[in-house]
């Protein structure tokens, strides 16, 4: 049973700040698709601030590089945006497979980056396409690096009377992009595995690739060395075989070996394989 | 023709418009809210039990325990071993202990944490096989529960006859019956100073005779009704809700509602018996078996539930469908402090299709044989002899459900590397097992000249309203607004037995058209047939009792012998055949079913829609039980962390009827229920092997099951 508290809905940024600078223990809901779902398995608070009613937290802009995302937009609102669809491939993918259509139409981005689990389906995209949050309370603004914004499984530097206000990405134009999860059925599963890749190729040359994994560390990361070691390589069965071995080095390193290891390594070597080879 | 066609299910327009209401929706006003507090510990003995917080507390009525029972304390469908509301011990996870009642849901739930119980632990018997030889009795008779075997020709000799022997180990885990609504009912007392429960429940005049023995009162003060049931699958067999929701308006005399929430019908509910499988098959080169020898150990939790039922099931079709002239089959079931585990489609027997399919292509690999083949060649036909030396007289399509699929086998091509096709194929005995289980059915005619249909047949989803109603129709020759019908009603109808073991168009069947008959030469005599109208024989009919009709119908069967099951078990058998095409990426074990060709012996389709719908479910169900449900005691807890198969992970299905009439059914009708789901993981698993050329063993083969044997057989 979901416990007793109150909530509000506001209409404006500025009376979420409020609300979030005046309540006591106090949650942003945006969808609730994680939220009340621990909050039926006990986990309290007292107030929650609905933000789904402000429009300006549901806007989508861009010029090309810089994309801006609206915390309160459903997955399956960045699923079907054809700017996203151009320029950040495995963000719309990640979208379209994240947990069920009703899912997809109550999730949000924001809630998906609030929640901060070693899961989370957008994360990886998120992190190939150099995210930067904006965040803002009564107080004042900040922004904030994806990667510094998680700090640890579902936490996340966000004080209580601050707000996810911009997920801001770039764009990544002439990419090759996709995102791949694995789970124990088709669809509407917590991801096992997941793996999100960006990669410009010049004839038989990677120029630059980007890579993240998901579901295998406490927070989903980028083999910033792999990366680094494919930049202007040739693309042969050789420089792939060496990256993927790289990769599960890099996992090995960041969390030491795991029970689910024995499963997981070969497969995520597989797949960065299978990204790499396009 | 009323039969045989595509006719639209005659609750398809209430469901779609939202209607009918469920047992979860029901409510009475006044009512109390009952919940159960249960057993965290898998096996202890009760010391002490303190209710005063919980009693205290805002809106709690009554807490209701084991000492607050009239009547017996113990129920089961075979033996009664199982407790309502634990007494001094409790035996497993889950295990009912008090019954809070509340004036609202939520007042119940939160009393529910202020109860406090003290357990001293007891040893716990949680491997069936270390139950068998444990000091920890689970009752005080020993821990074996119940042992069968099947002994045909002579075993040895078999084996001595054949050129090669194919003997591997199989396993299966828990499974939850996963209905979409979960045990839900509510009570009342009613102005004749009886007891009324309505419940989602798969049989009702069971429930009603339980019922009457837990509160020491005559049946006839006990009515029960089937409320509109979101599935059962097995598990609305036992007494769910039912007893508690009756002891409960006992004792206050008030409407009660009780209502499980998801994770609580996972914790209680009866699981489809984990199997571990011992299989041996011999057989000589031109592909003719000789011998099977099949070990089989289960493990029933610490209460009986169906568990002879499987222990016995699987036991007696343990060869398949197959003609094998030497048979050992040894099946034991032990009690342990696992979940109790019940009924569920199949009792055992998708379990060892499985491995008897699993078997058939590692013989038909060892001799260099095209699987198809090797199962054309040993199948039952008219006149074989099966395991338990039946005779089979009538009715035995398995080889005409090969010849569906073999057009589609011979002209099979992997498009890619990565897609294998498999075969699996079953027999299923219909009805229960070498006892007798009949159905009554009735009909009358009504003052507003229509034929009422009474039966105690509980529809669960499976379409068996429609069924016999078309059964009706086409005896009489009546229009479907002519007929009306009453079910699930111990008031108003007979018992028909319950809607499992795939019996209720063969057995219910049988009794309306038994009765149906009767009336049908009634009405004839009246002139019904000659154009004088039905509303008119019931203004002349001086003796209203005359306007009823009674049908009866119980299958022909001889009880099985005790020591080698010789007998024979059921009056006739479903025949069927699946061909899979699967899709198996080596990188990440994940298996895809794309395609399934299903052919069904089902004696005559009444419905053919109704038969496609129960073989598509079949294989959703089949595809769950192959490739990912699992229920894990103490980790799976709801649909969160319990996988089963989405219309995402469902295949293509072509469904083929055969129809080699059984003389004894109606209009020469068998049953689909359960064999629709029986062969799917095994061709599933056929296919895996094909694809990979690897096999599992163990089911589920989820995805990290079968990445582990890619990487093994990497080496």
């Amino acid at each position: 049973m979901l416990p007793d508290f109150a909530s509000v809905s506001p209409e404006t940024k500025a009376d979420a700040l409020a609300y979030l600078a005046s309540l006591d223990d106090v949650r942003v809901i945006a969808g609730g698709t994680d939220l009340l779902v621990n909050m039926k398995r006990g986990e309290l608070c007292s107030n929650v601030v609905d933000i789904m009613n402000i429009e300006e937290l549901r806007l989508l802009s861009g010029d090309g590089t810089d994309i801006a995302i609206g915390p309160a937009i459903t997955h399956a609102a960045i699923s079907a945006a054809a700017m996203l669809n151009d320029l950040a491939g495995s963000l719309s993918a990640a979208c379209g497979w994240i947990g069920s259509p009703q899912i997809r139409n109550m999730g949000t981005i924001g809630g998906n980056l609030a929640n901060a689990s070693p899961a989370a389906d957008l994360i990886p995209p998120l992190l190939i396409h150099d995210t930067v949050l904006k965040i803002e309370s009564q107080e004042g603004k900040r922004e904030e690096r994806l990667d510094d914004f998680i700090v640890a499984p579902y936490e996340t530097s966000l004080k209580p009377h601050e707000l996810l206000t911009w997920v801001c990405i770039k764009g990544l134009p002439g990419y090759r992009e996709g995102y791949r999860r694995i789970a124990r059925r088709a669809a509407w599963a917590i991801s096992r595995l997941s793996v999100a890749w960006a990669v410009r190729e010049d004839g038989d040359r990677f120029v630059d690739v980007k890579l993240a994994i998901g579901s295998c560390t406490p927070m989903p990361f980028r083999p910033r060395n792999v990366e680094k070691f494919l930049g202007g390589r040739k693309k042969d069965d050789h420089t792939i075989g060496e990256a993927a071995a790289l990769v599960v080095e890099e996992i090995r390193r960041i969390t030491g070996d795991r029970p689910s290891f024995a499963y997981k390594l070969p497969v995520v070597k597989g797949l960065v394989q299978k990204a790499l080879r396009g | 023709m009323y039969i045989g066609n595509e006719m639209n299910r005659i609750d398809a327009l209430d469901k779609v418009l939202g209607r009918p209401v469920y047992a979860e929706d029901l409510s009475a006003k006044g009512a109390l809210f009952g919940c159960i507090f249960r057993s965290t510990r898998p096996h202890a003995f009760i010391r002490r039990i303190d209710t005063r917080a919980a009693m205290a507390s805002p809106g709690i009525v009554k807490v209701l325990s084991c000492h607050d029972i009239p009547g017996e304390n113990l129920f089961g469908i075979i033996k009664k071993d199982q407790p309502y509301l634990a007494q001094d011990r409790v035996r497993c996870i889950g295990e009912p202990v008090l019954i809070v009642l509340g004036e609202t849901e939520e007042a119940a739930r939160k009393a529910l944490q202020l109860i406090e119980v003290e357990y001293e632990d007891a040893e716990v018997v949680s491997d069936p096989f270390l139950s068998e030889d444990s000091t920890a009795l689970i009752h005080d008779k020993g821990n074996l529960l119940s042992r069968r075997k099947v002994i045909k020709g002579d075993i040895e000799k078999g084996f001595k006859e054949a050129d090669v022997i194919v003997e591997h180990t199989y396993s299966t885990s828990w499974l939850d019956h996963a209905f979409m609504e979960t045990e839900s009912g509510v009570g009342y007392p009613d102005s004749k100073g009886r007891i009324v429960v309505i419940s989602s429940t798969q049989n009702i005049h069971y429930k009603q005779k339980e019922i009457s023995r837990l509160l020491a009162v005559p049946e006839e003060k006990i009515k029960v009704v089937q409320a509109t049931t979101g599935g059962g699958f097995g598990g609305k067999l036992d007494v769910t809700v039912e007893g508690f929701i009756a002891l409960s308006v006992h004792h206050t005399r008030r409407p009660v509602v009780m209502r499980f929430t998801r994770e609580e019908s996972f914790l209680s509910n009866t699981k489809r018996h984990p199997l571990y499988i011992e299989y041996k098959t011999g057989a000589r080169k031109d592909g003719i078996i000789t011998a099977v020898k099949v070990g089989i150990t289960g493990d029933t939790g610490p209460f009986a539930s169906y568990g002879e039922t499987v222990c016995l099931r699987a036991a007696l079709h343990a060869t398949g469908p197959y003609e094998v002239p030497n048979v050992h089959v040894d099946s034991r079931m032990f009690y342990t402090n696992n979940p109790v585990s019940g009924a569920m489609r199949g009792f055992g027997i998708p379990q060892l299709a499985f491995a008897h399919e699993s078997q058939m292509d590692e013989v038909a690999l060892m001799l260099k044989m095209d699987p198809f083949d090797i199962r054309m060649m040993n199948a039952l036909k008219k006149g074989s002899l099966t395991a338990t030396s039946q005779v089979l007289q009538n009715s035995v399509g398995i080889i005409e459900t090969l010849r569906k699929v073999e057009p589609y086998w011979r002209k099979r091509s992997k498009k890619e590397d990565r897609a294998g096709f498999g075969l699996g194929c079953m027999y299923y005995g219909i009805g229960n097992t070498g006892v007798s289980n009949p159905a009554n059915a009735c009909l009358n005619i009504t003052g507003d000249g229509k034929i009422a249909l009474h039966t105690g047949a509980c529809e669960i989803g499976q379409g068996s309203d429609t069924t016999l109603v078309q059964i009706l129709q086409e005896t009489l020759g009546l229009k479907i607004e002519d007929i009306v019908l009453v079910r699930g009603d111990t008031d108003t109808s007979k018992d028909a037995g319950s809607s499992s073991a795939s019996r209720q168009t063969y057995i219910s069947g049988g009794a309306v058209f038994d009765a149906a008959l009767k009336m049908r030469q009634y009405l004839d005599e009246k002139g019904f047939y000659k154009g004088r109208p039905i509303r008119e024989i019931y203004a002349s009919e001086a003796d209203k009792k005359l306007l009823e009709h009674n049908g009866f119908f119980d299958p022909p069967t001889t009880p099985v012998d005790p020591e080698t099951s010789k007998g024979s078990p059921y009056a006739t058998y479903a025949f069927a055949t699946h061909m899979t095409e699967v899709e198996v990426e080596p990188e990440t074990g994940c298996c895809t079913v794309k395609r399934v060709y299903a052919a069904h012996d089902v004696g005559r389709a009444i419905n053919l829609k109704n038969v496609r719908g129960q073989i598509y479910g079949g294989i959703a169900m089949g595809v769950g039980f192959a490739l990912m449900e699992e229920f894990v005691p103490g980790k799976s807890e709801s649909f969160d962390n319990y996988y089963m198969p989405t219309s995402m992970d469902m295949p293509d299905v072509e469904v083929f009827v055969v129809e080699d009439r059984e003389p004894t059914g109606p209009f020469g009708a068998k049953g689909v229920g359960e064999p629709a789901l029986i062969p799917q993981a095994a061709s599933i698993v056929n296919a895996i092997k094909d694809a990979t050329g690897v096999r599992p063993f163990e089911l589920p083969c989820h995805i990290e099951r079968l990445k582990m044997l890619l990487e093994k057989a990497k080496g």
